[in-house]
């Protein structure tokens, strides 16, 4: 379904700079969209244009397919549900207080003092700053400030959330937060727009890109398509996502299969060939290209998982007996992620987990649910790059843990799914305590025997 | 980061009480101190308030006394001038400066005393407000005095856009002291008015964006205020009700009464 659409759209600032022209865009309800280009392609006004505050000169926009009308009272519809976030948190928060300024969305669209307070309460609450409400904005940092401001806009509810810029002039923690907070978001069912020059957040993070340059769309579409094309990205001047180019570069010298497009660390892994060569004897009638079972290996012979089944591809064999295998390893008891819902939390139940499940890595997502981990003392091995890290250390046999709660839960529990799914590498993934239970811990007292080799 | 009466009143523990008794205490000290005739009472309050704005609001001993210092400096001046120019009766004090000569009366002693008393009573008053209750509490009590809606709402982005301009305000001065801008007293006049007008422009530029900000959240004309109800509890109100009681005995006890 199309929620937001704009048809040959035109605009002009008063001193003639064109910012935007022959614009025709499509963005589809519930998507995670990506507006790439240079400083100055025309992102920050063609935001001011999807969201009302500037008139287009020709064309129009049409959100659920209803063109824009700029009378006040459509206007104030257009802006319930299109939320915009700023470049600089400065120009958003103009209250005197956190709450305040919270509040003054909701409060315009004339909630009753009770709905208010529960949508700001919700609003703090999901970005993490409930302690922070009665503090004036110059006492907050960079990070703080984004959040305040991403709640001022979430406050009121709306359907697509626009955000300029949003990871700018942001330390890494507050920028994987940020990310967080807009993929939860996401998850609840929020559109969600950014405009970034970061190819490597657009590239990791959409479903959908369009790219920018001189004030036209000179591209569009997933991610991988996109940027897979050099020429464009010239164009656009802009430079391929690292992930892809280093990808490139080590399927160049033959060290990745070909034809993959991974766009996380855990992907990149994942298109790795297995380039394990040995020296074995090998019985006289084996020819070059058989397979061979190795067995099972344990120890520091397992490199990926604490027991690996091996089999081997002769590729040449010596006259001595002895011949050159490429070992294919695959993972018996791979480690696994375990999601812990902290809007059900229990210290005591974490700790059985932590001692009881081999718990080696332990990350959080989210502000609410790192501050939980602070005030337990729950020592954080990550917390940045959460999910990721998680993944790998899955795939070396480790079990991790991930504190998180709401929209996050379902986020994390979506994406490493999808992993285990593409990537066809077992490992376990649940989410404690919600209602499904957790099948791993049970698993975990089966023994080595039942398992196939 | 810059240092402001405001940055001490958000973290004192008092900034969460009743607005309307601290300034009832306040009002209150203020008045008592200037109806006293004898420099007793005034002393008594700023004790107390003194007291009151360093053991219970928390404010750094330190900084009180340098902020007491300052109008302090003032306040000596002006009440030398009173205790050697003023007043009639009982000479207590003559000396000759200059072939001048100059000398201390009762009279004039007393009322120097009861200046000097009058003006730090005052400030501790003043002090304690500044220092236990920040701006944003008081945008609640202007609303509720009745002063007009957009009087408030102004004040409140004005509050806001001062600490944004003070950061830039700083850090454009910065940028002109690593390019040697106040290297001399001519240099310095011109990097000033430099400062000043980019940072009128930038305020320009602000008011563009803080409109569309406002209007991006569906401004209507109105901005609303919440706030927080913050009743009296039990020990504040006898705390507060037994130094009225003490200041007011102290007042009639030494309404006659002189110190000289």
């Amino acid at each position: 379904m199309i929620i937001l659409e704009a048809r040959d759209l035109k605009y002009a600032y008063p001193d003639g700079t064109v910012a935007v022209q022959d614009l025709n865009l499509e963005i589809k309800k519930g998507k995670k969209v990506a507006f790439v280009g240079q400083n100055g392609s025309g992102k920050s006004t063609l935001f001011l244009l999807l969201n009302g505050t500037l008139k287009p000169a020709q064309g129009e926009v049409l959100f659920h397919g209803v063109p824009f009308r700029y009378d006040s009272k459509s206007l104030r519809d257009i802006r319930k549900s299109i939320g915009i976030v700023f470049q600089n948190s400065d120009d958003q928060i103009f209250a005197p207080t956190v709450y305040q300024d919270v509040a003054f969305g909701p409060a315009n669209l004339g909630y009753s003092k009770e709905r208010v307070e529960t949508c700001v309460q919700q609003a703090l609450e999901q970005v993490g700053l409930s302690r922070l409400k009665d503090k004036p904005p110059h006492h907050l940092s960079g990070g703080q400030k984004k959040r305040v401001a991403i709640a001022g806009v979430m406050a009121m509810e709306p359907e697509v959330i626009i955000l300029d810029e949003p990871l700018s002039n942001l330390d890494p923690v507050g920028a994987d937060e940020i990310m967080d907070l807009i993929n939860e978001f996401n998850q609840l069912g929020s559109t969600i727009i950014i405009s970034t020059h970061d190819v490597d957040l657009a590239y990791r993070w959409s479903d959908y890109v369009f790219l920018l340059s001189n004030s036209k769309i000179i591209g569009q579409g997933t991610p991988v398509e996109i940027f897979k094309e050099p020429e464009l990205l010239k164009k656009a001047g802009l430079r391929q996502p690292t992930t892809l180019e280093i990808y490139h570069e080590i399927e160049r010298r033959g060290l990745a299969y070909g034809r993959n497009s991974p766009k996380t660390i855990p992907e990149l892994v994942n298109t790795l060939k297995p380039l394990d060569l040995m020296w074995v004897d090998v019985p006289p009638r084996v020819r070059e290209g058989d397979s061979l079972n190795i067995g099972v290996m344990y120890g520091e012979y397992a490199t990926q998982s604490p027991y690996e089944a091996i089999n081997a591809t002769v590729l040449h064999i010596h006259p001595n007996g002895r011949a050159i295998v490429e070992l294919k390893r695959k993972g018996i008891k791979a480690g696994g992620v375990l999601i812990y819902d902290t809007d059900n939390y229990s210290l005591p139940e974490i700790k059985q987990i932590l001692e009881e499940g081999e718990i080696a890595f332990v990350g959080a997502m989210g502000k609410k649910s790192k501050i939980l981990a602070e005030q337990n003392g729950l020592r954080l091995d990550v917390s940045s790059g959460v999910i990721d890290k998680s993944i790998l250390m899955a795939l070396c046999g480790k079990r991790c843990l991930i504190l998180t709660a709401g929209g996050m839960v379902d986020h994390a529990f979506k994406r490493i799914k999808e992993y285990v799914e593409t990537s066809g590498i077992e490992f376990t993934v649940g989410v404690i305590n919600r209602e499904e239970g957790c099948q791993w811990l049970e698993e975990a007292e089966d023994s080595l025997e039942t398992l196939k080799i | 980061m810059t240092n402001i009466l405001d940055d001490y009143a958000l973290i004192s523990p008092l900034r969460h009480r009743n607005n309307w008794l601290k300034l009832a205490i306040v009002l209150f000290g203020l008045l008592v101190g200037v109806s006293s005739t004898s420099p007793v009472p005034p002393l008594f309050i700023a004790l107390c308030m003194s007291f009151t704005t360093i053991a219970l609001g928390r404010a750094p001993l330190k900084i009180y006394l340098k902020l007491l210092l300052a109008p302090l400096g003032f306040a000596v001046v002006g009440i030398l001038i009173i205790a050697f120019f003023s007043g009639s009766g009982q000479e207590l004090l003559s000396f000759k400066l200059m072939g001048y000569p100059l000398s201390v009366r009762k009279d004039g002693l007393e009322l120097a005393l009861l200046v000097l008393a009058r003006s730090i009573s005052g400030m501790c008053c003043l002090y304690f407000l500044a220092l236990t209750t920040p701006m944003i509490e008081l945008f609640a009590v202007l609303k509720a005095s009745r002063l007009p809606e957009a009087f408030i709402e102004l004040s409140m982005l004005i509050y806001r856009y001062i600490f944004v301009f003070l950061d830039m305000a700083l850090s454009i001065r910065y940028a002109q002291t690593v390019r040697l801008g106040y290297s001399s007293f001519r240099r310095s006049l011109h990097s000033l008015s430099m400062l000043g007008s980019t940072l009128f422009v930038r305020s320009w530029e602000q008011g563009d964006k803080l409109f569309l900000a406002m209007n991006s959240r569906c401004y209507d004309g109105k901005m609303a205020l919440f706030e927080v109800h913050r009743p009296v509890g039990a020990p504040e109100l006898l705390l507060t009700s037994a130094y009225f009681f003490l200041t007011l005995a102290l007042l009639y006890l030494t309404k006659n009464a002189s110190i000289v």
